[in-house]
């Protein structure tokens, strides 16, 4: 009796470590160990992950105002905007300033959500609709289109890089009378001031040297410029009869818009196919709200 | 062994987490953290910066003068002074990126066109009066130039045309704004050309740069930001032209 008492032990040790032999109580101690480890890991994630706690600031903010962070990056840029100080120089008081500002203006946004502000305010309802409209807009940014996508924007919307046209023209007006007779002269390369004083014409003054083809349309009206437009350099343009006068425009030079080399075009291009991704990037988001919302319009308006 | 694997991965996660998190707290602007926390933000950084930037500025932060993307490497600085929080505050806020804080107080007017500017009050100007500011530019760097020219130039710059508001009456630019100074034979759109320099007066200038404040972690934008700042720490400036 008494030996195999002294026995036992060793056994009950071997089978405990031999892991070819079943014992219970080891696997439900290695339960045990891997429920603690796992709650151990699930309570750390919960009190320390970022965005899941609220009994901790995460680093990268410097307050929480009802759960709501204020960041670090915010923070600098107050005190900079303040004292004009990184945070390593700021004294304790304009610090401590800082943050009630910020803390001031979380709490007073808070209160003005809770208020409805945007409801009743124009001011805060435009500010709300840009900025709701500029974030939708950000996506179009965060990924840079490739050379072969912005190169086939450029094909497909050529004209879109072209260059203002530049001209070169002086605007002619002579008595109804005597213009068939003055256009002759001119075209015939009689000295411009010569002709003017022979059949008592004049120029108007409206063009002045070299311009932009939309300064020209500004200047000689829509009428005299079309046909300026389509006058080839060194000639003289149909005859266009208005109140004072029958105008012809005389065309130094005449250089008309053309296409940038994709080159010469690459920032506009690269703009133009950002500003067309945030367009449609606002019309899917006004869809998508559109469908997800119940609008009920009155009867006279259906 | 399992369970082992599981801490060691747990370990790791929280050993980047400590880093991160140290990181950010650090002061941005303090020289730039040595041992192994420097190493852990400028590999990092590395990293992130040819995942999310190096489209646009280049792998090694070379910039494409063609698309008007910065130089990174230079010393020559668009927005700040190159302190790593004010380039912390371009990554997370962007330039004209549609972005509540992103920087955006001017772009710059095309005025040989119809509509100088969106937004504010800018003249045209005519194509021999684009000619005379860029002589002026010219000028303003020492090249051979029209003196005629540059002084007509001149007088647009600091008169109608509006420049100085912008770039300074003597040129150097204002990196409060992102405008680019004139007289430091560093361009940011093409490589300083006659032909270039008048584009970009007669159809303006307005580079953008996405705002990464809600897609990356604090943690990774100081470490971006760290990296950039290394890449113009050599000593050796550019800015020579072809």
């Amino acid at each position: 009796m008494s030996t195999v008492l002294q026995e036992a032990p060793p056994r009950a040790r071997s089978a405990w470590l031999d892991p070819r032999r079943t014992a219970p109580r080891r696997s439900l101690a290695l339960c045990a160990v891997g429920a603690v480890t796992g709650l151990l890991f699930a309570g750390g994630a919960l009190f320390t992950a970022r965005g899941a706690t609220t009994l901790i600031v995460p680093a990268e903010d410097v307050a929480l105002v009802n759960g709501q962070p204020i960041a670090r990056s915010d923070y600098v840029a107050s005190l900079r905007a303040l004292y004009d100080v990184d945070p390593a120089e700021a004294t304790p008081e304009q610090k401590r300033k800082a943050l009630d500002d910020l803390v001031a203006e979380e709490l007073l946004v808070q209160r003005g959500k809770e208020l409805d502000v945007a409801g009743a305010d124009p001011d805060v309802r435009a500010a709300t609709v840009n900025a709701v409209e500029q974030s939708v807009a950000a996506d179009a940014l965060s990924k840079a289109p490739a050379p072969s996508v912005l190169r086939a924007w450029y094909e497909a919307h050529r004209d879109r890089f072209a260059d203002e046209g530049v001209i070169t023209a002086r605007d002619l007006v002579f008595p109804p009378a005597k213009a068939a007779a003055a256009a002759r002269a001119l075209r015939s390369g009689a000295p411009v001031a010569t002709v003017l004083a022979q059949f008592g014409g004049h120029d108007t003054g409206r063009v002045k040297g070299q311009e932009f083809y939309f300064a020209a349309r500004i200047h000689l009206g829509a009428t005299l410029f079309e046909a300026a437009r389509r006058t080839p350099a060194g000639q003289l343009s149909a005859p266009i009869t208005q109140a004072d006068g029958v105008h012809f425009v005389q065309v130094a030079a005449n250089k008309p818009p053309a296409a940038l080399p994709y080159e010469a075009a690459l920032p506009a291009v690269r703009d133009d196919y950002t500003q067309e991704a945030v367009r449609r990037l606002q019309a899917q988001h006004r869809d998508f709200l559109r469908r997800r919302a119940t609008v009920l319009v009155a009867p006279d308006l259906r | 062994m399992a369970l082992a694997a599981v801490a060691a991965l747990g370990a790791a996660g929280m050993g980047a987490g400590s880093a991160g998190e140290r990181l950010v707290l650090a002061d941005p602007d303090a020289p730039a953290p040595s041992g192994a926390l420097g190493l852990f933000a400028h590999a990092r950084g590395r990293a992130l910066f040819h995942a999310k930037c190096a489209a646009c500025h280049g792998g090694e932060g070379q910039g494409d003068p063609a698309a008007g993307a910065p130089d990174l490497t230079d010393h020559d600085w668009l927005y700040g002074s190159g302190k790593a929080s004010e380039i912390e505050t371009v990554i997370r806020h962007g330039i004209r990126a549609f972005a509540p804080k992103t920087w955006k107080l001017a772009d710059m007017p095309a005025f040989g066109r119809a509509r100088p500017s969106a937004g504010e009050a800018a003249p045209q100007l005519a194509p021999n009066e684009v000619s005379d500011v860029t002589e002026f530019l010219i000028a303003l760097e020492k090249r051979p130039h029209d003196p005629a020219a540059a002084e007509r130039g001149r007088t647009l710059y600091l008169g109608r045309g509006g420049c100085f508001d912008c770039h300074g009456a003597d040129g150097r630019g204002d990196p409060g704004i992102g405008a680019p100074d004139l007289a430091d034979n560093v361009w940011l759109f093409g490589h300083g050309r006659r032909d270039e320099i008048a584009r970009s007066i007669s159809d303006g200038r307005r580079g953008r740069c996405p705002a990464w404040a809600d897609r990356l972690s604090s943690a990774e934008i100081r470490e971006i930001a760290i990296y950039v700042r290394g890449l113009s720490a050599s000593p050796a400036p550019r800015g020579s032209r072809p």
